[in-house]
C-alpha cells in the first residue's frame, strides 16, 4: 500500500490526502502545493 | 598545533525555523568530508583613506563594514543521506513520507507560491572542542548555493561525488555550545549501480556510459541581502535574507560514439525527452532525478581513454506540468529538511 501525504494547495484551503508518488506529487508542487500535517481529527458532537 | 585531519563538521539536517534561529542539537548530525578548506567568515573593514580633510591620502582610521561569508564547501562521497540532505536544501521544496526508510520528493521552489528564500540550516567547525578549543563555531543561517553530482568510470567511492557550495548570513556563535553527535553512518551510492535513460537511450544497458555532471546554481541575489535593519554580528552587518536569482541547471555527459549512435542527429533535430538517472543500493537507499524535458545543445565527438566518444551539453527545459527537475531519495535518516 503506498505511503499517503497531506498537501496543501497555493494560498491555503482544505488539504488533500494524496499518495505519496512522484507522478503525483510532482506536478503538485510544481503547482504550488506545499506538504501539511494531517488536519486534526473533528471532535464528535456531545450528546444531550 | 593541531591536525587538520581532528576537523569535526556537522551541520543541520533540519532546517532552521528562520535565518537567524540556530539549528539545536537534535537537528544536527555530524558527516564526514573530503575538502580540507576551512568555512571562515571574513570580516570586511573599510578605512578613511579616499576621505578629504586629512592633508594626504592615507588612512587613518578602521571602520567596521560587514561579514562576507562564503560561497563554502563540502565535498564528499555521495550516499543516500547526504543525496537527501542536498537536494531538499538545495531545490527547497520537500515532500517527506514512509515510517522508515523515508522518501524525499524534492522539486525546486515555485517562486510565486513559495517565496525567494530556501531552507536554511547551521553549520558547526569543530577542532579539539571543549575548554581548551582549537576551533569551535557555529555559522547560524546557511542555504545552499549550489551543488553538483559527478558520477565517473572507474572503481572506489570516488566514482561517485557531490559537492555543495552554502553562503552563510554572517551570523556566528562562538564557541558553539554544541557537542556533536556520533558520525552518521552513511549508505554510500557507488555509480556501479547506476540506471541511466537520457532522452529514450539506455545508455547502461548498452555499456556505452563514461561519465556524468548534474548540478544547481541558486544564484543568489547578494547585494540585496544586506538591506536596511539586516542585523548585525560584532558591529558588522549580516546577510538579513538570501534570495535566490535567476537559477541555472547543468547537465552534461560522455558516452562512447558508436554506429548508431545519435546525439548528433538529436542536436540537428532540436529533440527533446527526460532524463532519469537513478543510483541505487539497496530497498532502504536510493536516489533519483528526473530532468523533465531535457534537449542537447551540443554534442562534439572526441576520445576518452583512447575511445571515441561524443560529449553532450544537455540543455534542461521546463516541463509545464512536471517543472525542470525533481528528485527523489529514499534513506534511513528521518527528518531532513523538517
Amino acid at each position: 500500500m503506498p505511503d499517503m501525504v497531506f498537501m496543501q494547495p497555493p494560498g491555503g484551503g482544505e488539504p488533500q490526502e494524496v499518495e505519496a508518488t512522484p507522478d503525483i506529487l510532482v506536478p503538485m508542487l510544481v503547482a504550488g502545493w506545499r506538504q501539511c500535517p494531517p488536519p486534526a481529527p473533528q471532535e464528535p458532537p456531545e450528546e444531550e | 598545533m593541531a591536525n587538520i585531519r581532528e576537523l569535526l563538521i556537522g551541520f543541520g539536517k533540519g532546517k532552521q525555523t528562520n535565518i537567524t534561529t540556530a539549528n539545536i542539537l537534535a537537528q544536527i548530525w555530524r558527516l564526514a568530508k573530503l575538502n580540507v578548506e576551512l568555512a571562515n567568515p571574513r570580516y570586511v573593514t573599510e578605512n578613511d583613506a579616499a576621505e578629504l580633510g586629512k592633508g594626504h591620502e592615507f588612512a587613518t582610521q578602521l571602520f567596521k563594514s560587514h561579514i562576507e561569508s562564503g560561497p563554502h564547501r563540502l565535498e564528499k562521497y555521495l550516499s543516500s543521506e547526504f543525496a537527501a540532505w542536498l537536494v531538499a536544501f538545495g531545490l527547497g521544496k520537500v515532500v517527506k513520507s514512509g515510517l522508515g526508510p523515508y522518501t524525499y520528493t524534492c522539486t525546486p521552489l515555485n517562486l510565486p507560491t513559495d517565496g525567494l528564500e530556501l531552507p536554511y540550516f547551521s553549520y558547526l567547525e569543530q577542532v579539539r572542542p571543549g575548554a581548551n578549543d582549537v576551533r569551535d563555531l557555529m555559522l547560524v543561517g546557511c542555504a545552499i548555493k549550489g551543488w553538483t553530482i559527478e558520477i565517473n568510470s572507474g572503481p572506489g567511492r570516488a566514482n561517485a561525488k557531490a559537492t555543495v557550495e552554502f553562503v552563510h548570513s554572517g551570523k556566528i556563535t562562538e564557541p558553539s555550545g554544541i557537542t556533536l553527535p556520533a558520525a552518521t553512518a552513511e549508505n554510500l551510492l557507488n555509480a556501479y549501480s547506476l540506471a541511466c535513460t537520457i532522452n529514450g537511450v539506455d545508455y547502461v544497458t548498452a555499456k556505452n556510459f563514461v561519465s556524468l555532471t548534474m548540478g544547481w546554481d541558486n544564484a543568489f541575489r547578494d547585494t540585496s541581502d544586506f538591506y536596511p535593519g539586516s542585523g548585525q554580528q560584532d558591529g558588522y552587518q549580516i546577510r538579513g535574507r538570501m534570495e535566490v536569482g535567476d537559477r541555472a541547471p547543468a547537465f552534461s555527459f560522455v558516452a562512447r560514439f558508436v554506429d548508431g549512435s545519435a546525439e548528433l542527429q538529436k542536436v540537428r533535430d532540436l529533440t527533446t525527452g527526460t532524463a532519469t538517472i537513478q543510483l541505487t543500493r539497496d530497498a532502504n537507499n536510493s536516489l533519483q532525478v528526473t530532468w523533465q524535458k531535457l534537449g542537447f545543445a551540443v554534442a562534439e565527438v572526441g576520445e576518452t581513454d583512447g575511445i571515441v566518444t561524443v560529449a553532450v551539453t544537455g540543455q534542461p527545459m521546463y516541463h509545464e506540468t512536471n517543472g525542470l527537475l525533481s528528485a527523489v531519495v529514499v534513506t534511513p535518516v528521518d527528518g531532513i529538511c523538517q
